[in-house]
């Protein structure tokens, strides 16, 4: 395990440093000057000639480089070319509200997709699997912004039932200090508490659910293709001749078992509901991390578009690595430490 | 048509005329598959089909309901927009932008990938196996994601959410094609044909090349339902196709202001592209059940 933690870890190093040095490279692909577009000071700034030689825009670019992630890891990713405010400050309370979204609906697709992905293996049959198959290709196939534009239609304009965009009921006024509005009333302490998790809670309601629908419907054929395959397995065949009940065959054996094959695949599913997660808050107009990329793709507001980049990277590569040392620690089969050598 | 072959003689069927016997069984695929050619029809022959153009307006039949209600006109089968556009015109020009022109995207940019991944396989250069997980990591950041990194550079605009879509596809086609040669490179068959002293160009084309088809076709498929969502979800944040562009994504976008009123608009081009979607998913899903049904043989 150990061998391939490291492993793991070199991986990681490595990813994240050719993300830097292409969020590097932005600052000179982008039209303009490389020196403005990384750090976010005009020329005409009071602090730029200091900033200049902060970054080491006077000597060659592996300096530059070295200088980039040396403000990177000191938290200074440059101002907003826009308003001037720092990227990173913006940059933390727009990752909380955006993997508060992310949190959520991964809890919400996890139960039933696996739960429905172990039904419909123990039920096979003809039905049940065109069911499965049809629904987990619409599922996956329904463009997220036309979903998301029935839904406010249907559910919040037609029926009324929940908001249309944004997190919380202004008139709450909720300082934002993490991003993730749970965490921030919980902070705040408003004087209607339960008023504003309940406003909380509709405004939520609707962005979770329709960024829900492919994750489950991905998780309910992952699981079901794994469980056939493992209920077919001979350990399977000898728990139940050693006299084991259905029930305890499933839970004990099969569910672990078959949940390998998911954990191996939930990467790609993480991938694909980030991307989703960026075009939904727009739509939603959360005030999360894909709102602000894309609003300053517009606005050509060149450090924000490498801060949003850098952390969505950073999200995704290290959720994968992650995962993939679950996947390792939990099944050793993966890592081939057979014979519990180490 | 009778077989002019006399004996009866046991004829092998090749893995891609078994794959397609295996597809041609399933009833809903076959169906996706003539939706497809049916899309693909429209979006060559769409001029000579529709009595409009695609921005032509009529301002005594603006935002009109489609033609089986009763406020409806049967000359617009499907309503007008909020600008008197005919919808049906527009859904059949916008087949070109969100279908044809994706379709196009992939095959050009699978070429170049294709090309390159055999290259770099046939001329093995990095065997480490730290390459191929660097890559596989780094292959896993959402394409949408990389397409609005190229756009921020580029500037929006359609031509350049086509330029963005390809350039991402390459390396996707890339590492699956030097994949799929890395692991048939040292089965016996590839032996034997080295042993038989072929030239490199008839290995790839005539060795590897009908045995990796297979993983190629469904990466194919991936790539364009991939390519088709990101084209409109980049017109759909208007940073691809512009305003009168009738292209489904931006048509999308530009309901968003009228979708209480008029609902059609706002549905229909969604539906048009979900069913393109679930099409292409469904055949790429179904080619893979049968590729993966003819392994277990």
């Amino acid at each position: 395990m150990t061998r391939y933690l490291l492993r793991q870890c070199i991986l990681l190093i490595f990813t994240v440093f050719a993300l830097t040095l292409f969020t590097f490279c932005l600052s000179y692909w982008f039209t303009g000057e490389a020196m403005t577009n990384s750090s976010g000071l005009f020329p005409d700034h009071p602090d730029y000639a200091d900033a200049f030689a902060a970054r080491a825009f006077d000597r060659g670019v592996v300096a530059q480089y070295i200088a980039y992630v040396q403000h990177l890891l000191h938290g200074d990713w440059g101002r907003s070319l826009l308003d001037g405010a720092p990227v990173f400050e913006q940059l933390k309370v727009r990752f909380g509200a955006s993997f508060e979204v992310i949190f959520f609906v991964l809890l919400l697709a996890w139960i039933p997709g696996v739960s429905f992905g172990v039904l419909a293996a123990l039920k096979p049959g003809r039905a049940s699997y065109i069911l499965i198959l049809g629904c987990s290709i619409a599922g996956y196939s329904v463009p997220v912004f036309w979903l998301a534009q029935l839904a406010i239609l249907v559910i919040a304009v037609h029926l009324g039932l929940t908001p249309i965009a944004g997190q919380i009921n202004p008139l709450y006024e909720i300082p934002a200090v993490t991003g993730s509005i749970v965490i921030d009333i919980a902070l705040a302490q408003p004087d209607n508490l339960s008023g504003a998790y309940l406003s909380a809670l509709q405004h939520m309601i609707l962005p979770i659910i329709v960024l829900a629908v492919m994750p489950m419907m991905l998780l309910i054929r992952l699981t079901r293709n794994s469980m056939l395959e493992v209920l077919t397995k001979n350990y399977i065949v000898a728990s139940y001749a050693k006299g084991m009940s259905t029930r305890r065959v499933v839970w004990s054996h099969a569910i672990p078992n078959a949940m390998q094959q998911v954990i191996r695949q939930l990467g790609s599913l993480m991938s694909l509901l980030i991307a989703n997660t960026l075009i939904v808050e727009v739509i939603f107009s959360w005030p999360g991390i894909g709102n602000w990329l894309v609003r300053s793709i517009f606005e050509r507001d060149y450090p924000v578009i490498q801060g949003g980049l850098l952390i969505i990277g950073l999200l995704i590569l290290v959720s994968h690595v992650l995962l993939n040392l679950f996947h390792a620690w939990r099944y050793p089969q993966v890592r081939k430490d057979l014979y519990a050598s180490s | 048509m009778p077989r002019p072959n006399l004996y009866y003689e046991e004829r092998m069927p090749s893995p891609l005329e078994r794959v397609w016997l295996e597809f041609r069984r399933n009833a809903f695929a076959m169906g996706a598959l003539y939706l497809l050619s049916f899309i693909i029809f429209l979006s060559v022959f769409g001029p000579l089909l529709t009595p409009y153009g695609p921005n032509q307006q009529f301002i005594d039949a603006i935002s009109l309901p489609p033609a089986w209600s009763t406020a409806g006109d049967v000359r617009f089968l499907l309503g007008t927009d909020e600008l008197g556009r005919d919808m049906i015109t527009r859904l059949i020009y916008g087949a070109r932008y969100s279908f044809a022109l994706p379709l196009l995207v992939v095959l050009i940019s699978a070429t170049i990938g294709m090309l390159l991944g055999a290259v770099a396989a046939m001329t093995v250069g990095v065997k480490s196996s730290t390459l191929k997980h660097i890559l596989d990591v780094l292959m896993s950041i959402p394409s949408l994601l990389l397409a609005l990194v190229v756009i921020a550079i580029t500037g929006p605009g359609l031509s350049n959410a086509l330029l963005a879509i390809g350039l991402v596809m390459i390396p996707q086609f890339l590492h699956v094609t030097r994949n799929a040669i890395h692991d048939e490179r040292r089965k016996p068959y590839v032996t034997a044909s080295r042993l038989n002293g072929v030239s490199d160009v008839y290995l790839l084309t005539m060795v590897f090349f009908p045995n990796i088809v297979r993983v190629l076709v469904i990466q194919f498929t991936i790539a364009l339902s991939v390519a088709i969502f990101d084209i409109t979800a980049l017109g759909f944040l208007r940073l691809g196709a512009q305003a009168p562009t009738p292209e489904w994504g931006s048509m999308l976008a530009q309901s968003l202001e009228v979708a209480y009123v008029t609902p059609w608009v706002m549905a229909l081009p969604g539906l048009a592209l979900f069913l393109t979607l679930v099409s292409v998913n469904l055949v790429g899903e179904t080619l893979r059940q049968a590729i993966q049904k003819q392994l277990e043989q």
